[in-house]
């Protein structure tokens, strides 16, 4: 499947045209990652965000005095994740680990990122708007589950 | 359509999980999540439907399990 398609099934990509997602794809760099491999530490700077085209990805969050690791969320085909560094470039919440061959993700550099925004302010306002959406939905996703239902 | 889905293990003691899904899950549905199988029991919108996306919020039950509980 390729990556506008994939674009064109996730929700943060929404209201954009075929020529801003072209420019988005134009600086988005495919991976391959295998069960158990680490995207990303949590604690780490991240300078990017990710966006699951195939498998599913660990989210595991370590207690900072134990170091022991629990398995927060798995998210799969067209969830968005390290967008939190987007936005307030802080450091990794959880540590991603692929759970499958295979597991294929697609990464946007923030400083790229950033400078497209710049160069046409609408793909900012429309992507930042649906990355508020993205968090909105992740936090009742959390509610839920720490509410058993 | 394009349904993003919260799926909720009843109980919370297993994580769950979000997908974009082409078709609506419903009850009695089968769903992997991580190594886990589980059922779906119940499904709703979380928000109000935006384009060609639909927000839903699925509580599932174990089938098989295959990782330790969180809680």
């Amino acid at each position: 499947m390729d990556l506008v398609t994939i674009m064109r099934r996730s929700e943060l990509f929404r209201g954009l045209s075929d020529d801003q997602l072209q420019r988005l794809t134009s600086i988005s760099t495919s991976m391959v990652y295998h069960r158990g491999e680490v995207i990303f530490e949590q604690g780490t700077i991240g300078d990017r965000m990710y966006i699951i085209a195939q498998g599913q990805v660990e989210v595991r969050v370590h207690d900072r005095t134990s170091g022991e690791g629990t398995t927060a969320v798995y998210l799969g085909q067209g969830q968005v994740i390290g967008e939190m560094a987007l936005i307030d470039s802080g450091r990794r919440s959880a540590t991603l680990v692929a759970f499958g061959d295979n597991t294929t993700l697609y990464s946007i550099p923030k400083d790229e990122f950033t400078a497209l925004c710049q160069q046409d302010t609408a793909i900012g306002y429309i992507m930042m708007r649906n990355l508020a959406l993205d968090l909105s939905f992740k936090m009742r996703h959390h509610d839920n589950h720490l509410s058993g239902q | 359509m394009i349904y993003k889905v919260s799926y909720v293990v009843i109980g919370g003691d297993y994580p769950g999980g979000i997908k974009n899904e082409i078709e609506r899950p419903k009850p009695g549905d089968i769903v992997q999540i991580g190594p886990n199988e589980f059922e779906v029991v119940e499904v709703h919108e979380v928000i109000p439907p935006r384009d060609d996306f639909s927000f839903l919020h699925a509580t599932v039950k174990p089938i098989k399990l295959l990782s330790e509980p969180t809680l």
